[in-house]
């Protein structure tokens, strides 16, 4: 099965129970308000994300061009993926990251792409501008948008792939021989550029010089947020970095939010929408991230595993949060006292952390955000594409 | 072939041991000194390089006597009166002051430090010699349109980002490679690790196409991003290798094509499509520029024997010790079949290295090499001279046979 088909597949195999659509879709103000009182299945379950993940699939006409098939096809994938079965056995994080592209049936799999596709659905073609009228259009979406999607996913899989590159000074002798991860390197290194310059192909191929300009700056942005994430997650560091709320929030906008925000933007720009529905679209696709990013730092602490004694990122929102409310001084003295012999107990950190209000202020942050992604759709016409974008910010805002 | 006198033998006439393909021999004769003054002594022998082609410019096209005459029909054999004859890279350096600047200007960015590694390379250092054959070749398309004598601001943003791009791929291949040292210092990777180098390089390129976009120019933009497919592509090559003795000839051309002189190619096309709207002048550009950077890569493959790392700034038998069978090897090859065997396993095994260098070095494998860049560059001239005269045309024919000639 190539892997196209295995990505297609996988939300459906986890089953969908096909309620009907009409109950999320609640109309007006009382949408905006009501992010945290949306009743229905618990947001936590696989089964509920899937489902919504799989209803918006049909509405954009079950993607079939994502993750460009002429580069599925191409000699030099069938080569990276000779050379990466290579590392089966090695501890090359690339191997890790190959298995998720694949295996990982987690909503965070293709969102950026069908986020494009529902949103240039959901503005529809530019009242003003007919001068898109030749392009084809399949769905209600036009293949430049479709284009535009599948490059915004090469991108941040290019990104993905970058991001476990291997210090090779750091390494010690339970990572395996150095030569592994040399070659793990190499083709981590490889697989990127090559999904990047597949990405500018595709850009080119559009014709539409902001876009590109568009496209490249929020891989500018990426690479900028995924080198904070690298700085702050050293293995030795058991210290939260010393940044408030606001600089997190301007940290994750360029690892979590520039991408899909500015995706979203482009994609009005290709049917030639105006300045404000741009700007609609980029605040939803940045809000969305942010809730989406912060729903994940969320998990360690929702979950109802008890004696998980997982370790959680310490540069996460609910810790950041739990720092700035303590003071720096205080929380350190927590990490002292959550430490035996050097090692830091995650157990006893999370207890403390839940204890505070780090957690609590971290949910109403993420419905902040939901809600201001609310907010943005409201400008564009009610329609499946814009109820599904709206269940996606419920979906990921619900925390019971 | 050996009662070839290749041109640039004559030239070189004053730096006696350097280029001699003799085994054993010892490089470069004259004190290492520091780089400093290495490339003091360098740029002076240059100047005099520069000063004797100019007194064999009559002879110039009898390079052509190796091969055929060139056609009657290009106006190759007037240059423009008068005109003072002047030093390639000082001719285009006058359209370049700042250049790094304003590169530096594109990766302006928060991250001090993401901002240091990326401005690493952009420190001046480099020869700059895309840049260069970029604006010149801008200027000798104007001028052959339309006796234009400026240069457009979008020809020369193509000058950035083509040494943007260039050095993106540098940092990226230095991991890939392992390398320790280029231009006479440390690498990026050694200095700050291999996750923030594969970012620095990803950071110079994202800045190289949103300044390509700002062009606003979609003709351009495919030109160029079609260099970034092939630079991925011409690794890709480098990875795999041609078991067939045959195919590996080709093999190596097309991984030099896609390495090097796609880059060179390419920018040369976008600034002629910038700067005159003839089919048939962007592709002589283009021809130029391929041809060129075909030459450029092979003389470097030469000189990883020839030369010695201070001249360098990065060590030699690099490729061996990659693995990599450049063009002296695959020639040496065919005097020293015994070489198929080492070739083939990549020159994994110890002393396969120094053997395979013996081999070249005893074979005519460099000479070869060098004909054949010699037959590149002589197909670069004859496209070149295609166009109108102008100082920035003899500029190029020049550096083309520079390109020849460099030793480092």
């Amino acid at each position: 099965m190539s892997l196209r088909q295995l990505l297609l597949r996988l939300p459906r195999y986890l089953g969908v129970s096909g309620s009907p659509r009409r109950l999320w879709w609640s109309p007006s103000l009382d949408t905006i308000s009501s992010v945290g009182s949306w009743r229905g299945q618990s947001s936590r379950s696989p089964a509920h994300w899937n489902q919504v993940v799989s209803e918006a699939e049909k509405i954009v006409g079950y993607p079939t061009s994502f993750m460009s098939l002429r580069c599925l096809l191409s000699d030099e994938l069938s080569n990276i993926a000779l050379q990466v079965r290579k590392l089966v056995g090695t501890q090359h994080p690339l191997l890790t990251t190959a298995r998720g592209l694949v295996h990982d049936s987690r909503h965070n799999l293709q969102l950026r792409g069908l986020v494009v596709l529902l949103i240039s659905k959901a503005a529809g073609p530019s009242s003003m501008n007919t001068s898109c009228q030749n392009y084809d259009m399949v769905s209600g979406i036009y293949s430049c948008q479709r284009s535009l999607a599948e490059i915004t996913e090469l991108i941040h899989t290019a990104l993905l792939v970058h991001r476990g590159i291997v210090n090779l000074n750091e390494l010690q002798s339970s990572d395996g021989p150095l030569k592994d991860m040399q070659f793990g390197n190499k083709i981590a290194i490889l697989s990127g550029d090559f999904l990047l310059a597949n990405a500018c192909n595709g850009l080119a191929l559009l014709q539409n010089t902001k876009v590109v300009e568009l496209l490249a700056s929020a891989l500018m942005d990426l690479v900028q947020g995924v080198y904070h994430e690298n700085s702050t997650s050293a293995k030795e560091n058991h210290i939260t970095e010393d940044i408030g709320i606001s600089a997190w929030k301007k940290q994750t906008f360029l690892s979590h939010g520039a991408l899909l925000a500015k995706s979203c933007q482009a994609a009005m720009e290709l049917a030639k929408h105006d300045a404000d529905v741009q700007d609609m679209a980029f605040q939803y696709g940045k809000h969305m991230a942010m809730s989406h990013k912060i729903n994940s730092d969320l998990q360690p602490f929702i979950k109802e595993k008890t004696s998980d004694s997982m370790a959680f990122n310490l540069n996460s929102a609910p810790v950041v949060l739990h720092q700035e409310f303590l003071g720096r001084d205080l929380w350190i003295k927590q990490i002292g006292e959550a430490q035996e012999k050097g090692r830091l107990d995650y157990a006893k950190l999370r207890e403390t952390i839940k204890a505070g209000k780090g957690v609590t202020s971290a949910i109403d942050l993420c419905r902040y955000h939901g809600n201001k992604a609310l907010e943005a759709l409201q400008s564009f016409p009610p329609s499946e594409a814009r109820s599904a974008l709206e269940n996606i910010v419920f979906a990921v805002t619900r925390f019971s | 072939m050996a009662s070839c006198r290749w041109p640039w033998r004559r030239c070189c006439s004053w730096r006696p041991a350097a280029r001699s393909p003799r085994p054993g021999s010892p490089g470069r004769a004259g004190p290492p000194g520091p780089p400093s003054a290495a490339d003091a002594g360098a740029q002076m022998s240059y100047f005099n390089l520069v000063k004797s082609l100019t007194s064999a410019f009559p002879n110039r096209y009898s390079m052509s006597r190796f091969h055929h005459t060139t056609s009657a029909a290009c106006c190759c054999s007037k240059t423009r009166s008068g005109e003072k004859y002047t030093d390639p890279f000082k001719l285009g350096w006058r359209d370049l002051n700042g250049l790094y600047e304003d590169i530096r200007k594109e990766l302006l960015i928060s991250t001090a430090e993401l901002k240091e590694m990326s401005e690493y390379y952009f420190d001046g250092k480099g020869k700059a010699f895309r840049p260069i054959i970029v604006v010149l070749m801008a200027r000798a398309c104007n001028i052959h349109h339309n006796n234009s004598r400026d240069v457009q601001a979008s020809q020369r943003s193509i000058a950035l980002i083509a040494e943007m791009i260039h050095t993106a791929s540098l940092v990226h291949d230095d991991v890939i490679d392992d390398a320790s040292s280029r231009r006479g210092k440390h690498t990026v990777n050694k200095i700050w690790g291999e996750k923030k180098a594969v970012l620095a390089g990803d950071l110079i390129l994202s800045a190289a196409s949103i300044a390509l976009a700002r062009i606003g120019n979609t003709a351009v933009i495919s030109i160029l991003t079609q260099v970034i497919e092939d630079l991925v592509r011409g690794e890709f090559l480098q990875l795999g290798s041609k078991e067939n003795e045959n195919e590996r000839f080709a093999h190596y051309l097309e991984k030099t094509f896609k390495k090097t002189a796609s880059l060179i190619a390419n920018s040369c096309k976008a600034v002629s499509v910038l700067g005159c709207p003839d089919p048939v002048v962007h592709e002589i550009a283009y021809q130029y520029g391929k041809n060129v950077g075909i030459a450029f890569q092979l003389i470097d493959d030469v000189l990883d024997f020839t030369s010695c790392s201070d001249q360098m700034g990065k060590p030699t038998s690099a490729d061996l010790k990659l693995g990599l069978a450049t063009g002296p090897v695959l020639f040496a090859c065919q005097q020293f079949p015994e070489m198929n065997a080492m070739i083939m396993r990549r020159f994994r095994l110890p002393g396969d290295v120094d053997r395979a260098r013996q081999y070249v070095l005893q074979s005519d494998g460099v000479q070869q090499t060098t004909y054949l860049a010699q037959r590149y560059c002589h197909e670069a001239v004859r496209e070149i001279s295609k166009l109108r005269p102008s100082p920035e045309r003899d500029a190029l024919i020049q550096l083309s046979e520079i390109v020849l000639t460099r030793d480092k």
